[in-house]
């Protein structure tokens, strides 16, 4: 049982100890005397009045014991019908107790339809999330590789543009040689035609002909 | 729960040993004894005290003979006010048995209810009753009982039945499991320091949070002073019906077991006696 409600449950019973207990019988006994006290003086003077005079002290006795008795047996009596009602209102509380048995009887199989039903959706959750969890895998392995193809493409294409620049770079040295070579020969031809021009026979054409088809061989190269 | 009930029950059960005495000044007829009573504490004053009012007047001028009403140490005691109530408040810390003295004459107008017959308290009661309700289920319990309902309830508080009145009252301290508890709890906090009669706000027995407020949690709100802090000494007594409960115990719980009839949750704080 929870601390605070020990607590109360104790603090009750202790008021109870010093308020009631100590006073209760007092005033039970006080309350069962003053009563007796009352219908004894209410026969006392009931008899006084009518005077009577035969078989006294007899008489009166059994006047008090009747009196007391009709006291007592109305006292039963409300006794009998307060337990009467008790009786009535237990039946009463266990009626309730059984409509709220039943009340709750009904709460816990929704409540429990509930439960499997949300069973039933996480099962389902579970293998999804698994299948998922499995795609995810694959897709991750995937992408390892495809990540590893990459770098190795970045890496051919690195060296493709390295061996493109060299090749380039030999092609323009041959392109530069091809010009110089172009540039004697023309540097050639201009002396060898002043030479020319400096004598009367001109075997010009034929001369000339022999220096382009020496250029269009070093193209080929 | 068993341990519940057996609370409900000495809640019900719990008396206070008193001693009628009439007014010196009031007395002509011949010497009147006092009178013994043991006062259910969740019973009004004028209720259960016509033996009281039987037994004085034969001491008194029949002519002298106006509305009785009850005085304490020269406080007139609030009959519309719980017994146990007007006992922890004014009575708590002196000798038993309770010394309340009658009068008959000076019907004090400025403090006291006129209180003429039984259905006047009744009306009281059943104002009460739908009060709470309002709280705790916008009316709706109590609106859906019949006369003959309410009729069981006051009558089960009249002849001091328990049964008869838990019957009924049962159906007040019901809630829908998924709240919690009540929409509001009815408390009333009396305090003897003040002339405010009593403190009466809204308070939820469930934070917005979902946690479940408690008898600290109320006081932290309505009256902080009433709690003590690390270090300092305890300067006033919480009281619900004559026992100090923890701090921790829920409100709700309190409100369903440590209730009067009226269904409010009455709180007494008091300073601690310096003696």
């Amino acid at each position: 049982m929870e601390s605070w409600r020990c607590h109360v449950r104790t603090e009750l019973i202790q008021r109870d100890s010093s308020q009631k207990d100590p006073y209760s019988g007092v005033f039970r006994s006080l309350f069962q005397l003053q009563e007796k006290f009352e219908i004894r003086k209410e026969i006392w003077e009931d008899l006084q009045s009518q005077s009577l005079e035969q078989d006294g002290i007899t008489f009166v006795e059994l006047h008090l014991w009747l009196r007391e008795s009709e006291h007592l047996s109305k006292k039963l009596s409300q006794t009998v019908s307060d337990l009467t009602s008790v009786l009535y209102f237990k039946e009463a509380e266990l009626q309730y107790w059984q409509s709220q048995v039943s009340r709750y009887r009904r709460e816990a199989l929704s409540l429990a339809g509930g439960s499997n039903t949300l069973k039933a959706t996480l099962n389902q959750q579970e293998f999804t999330l698994e299948r998922q969890a499995k795609e995810l895998a694959a897709l991750q392995k995937e992408h390892v590789r495809l990540r590893e193809g990459m770098v190795e493409a970045w890496k051919e294409k690195g060296e493709l543009l390295q061996r493109w620049m060299e090749e380039k770079k030999e092609e323009a040295a041959r392109v530069n040689k091809y010009n110089d070579a172009q540039e004697r020969w023309r540097r050639l031809a201009r002396r060898l035609k002043k030479q020319l021009r400096g004598e009367t026979v001109k075997p010009s054409e034929l001369t000339e002909t022999d220096v382009t088809s020496g250029g269009k061989e070093a193209t080929f190269k | 729960m068993a341990d519940d009930k057996d609370v409900l029950r000495d809640v019900w059960f719990g008396r206070i040993p008193t001693c009628f005495a009439l007014y010196q000044d009031e007395v002509t007829e011949k010497e009147a004894e006092p009178f013994y009573l043991l006062l259910p504490r969740v019973s009004y004053l004028t209720l259960v005290t016509d033996k009281v009012k039987k037994h004085f007047l034969k001491a008194v001028k029949p002519e002298d003979v106006e509305e009785m009403w009850f005085e304490y140490e020269g406080t007139p005691l609030k009959w519309h006010y719980p017994i146990g109530v007007l006992f922890d408040l004014h009575a708590l810390n002196t000798a038993l048995p309770w010394s309340i003295t009658v009068h008959f004459k000076n019907f004090p107008e400025r403090d006291l209810l006129h209180c003429l017959s039984n259905s006047v308290i009744e009306a009281h009661f059943m104002s009460c009753i739908k009060e709470a309700d309002a709280l705790k289920h916008k009316s709706q319990v109590i609106n859906d009982m019949q006369k003959k309902d309410h009729k069981q309830l006051w009558m089960g508080l009249q002849n001091d039945k328990f049964d008869q009145f838990w019957a009924m009252n049962r159906k007040l301290m019901e809630y829908p499991t998924e709240e919690g508890g009540f929409r509001y709890i009815p408390f009333r906090i009396y305090q003897t320091m003040s002339d405010r009669p009593f403190i009466q706000k809204l308070f939820r027995p469930v934070s917005p949070e979902g946690h479940t407020h408690t008898l600290g949690d109320l006081l932290k709100e309505m009256y902080p002073a009433a709690i003590a802090h690390d270090g300092d000494s305890k300067r006033f007594q919480v009281l619900i019906q004559g026992i100090e409960p923890l701090l921790e115990t829920p409100l709700q719980w309190l409100s369903e077991h440590l209730s009067h009839p009226d269904n409010f949750l009455h709180i007494c704080i008091l300073p601690v006696p310096t003696d």
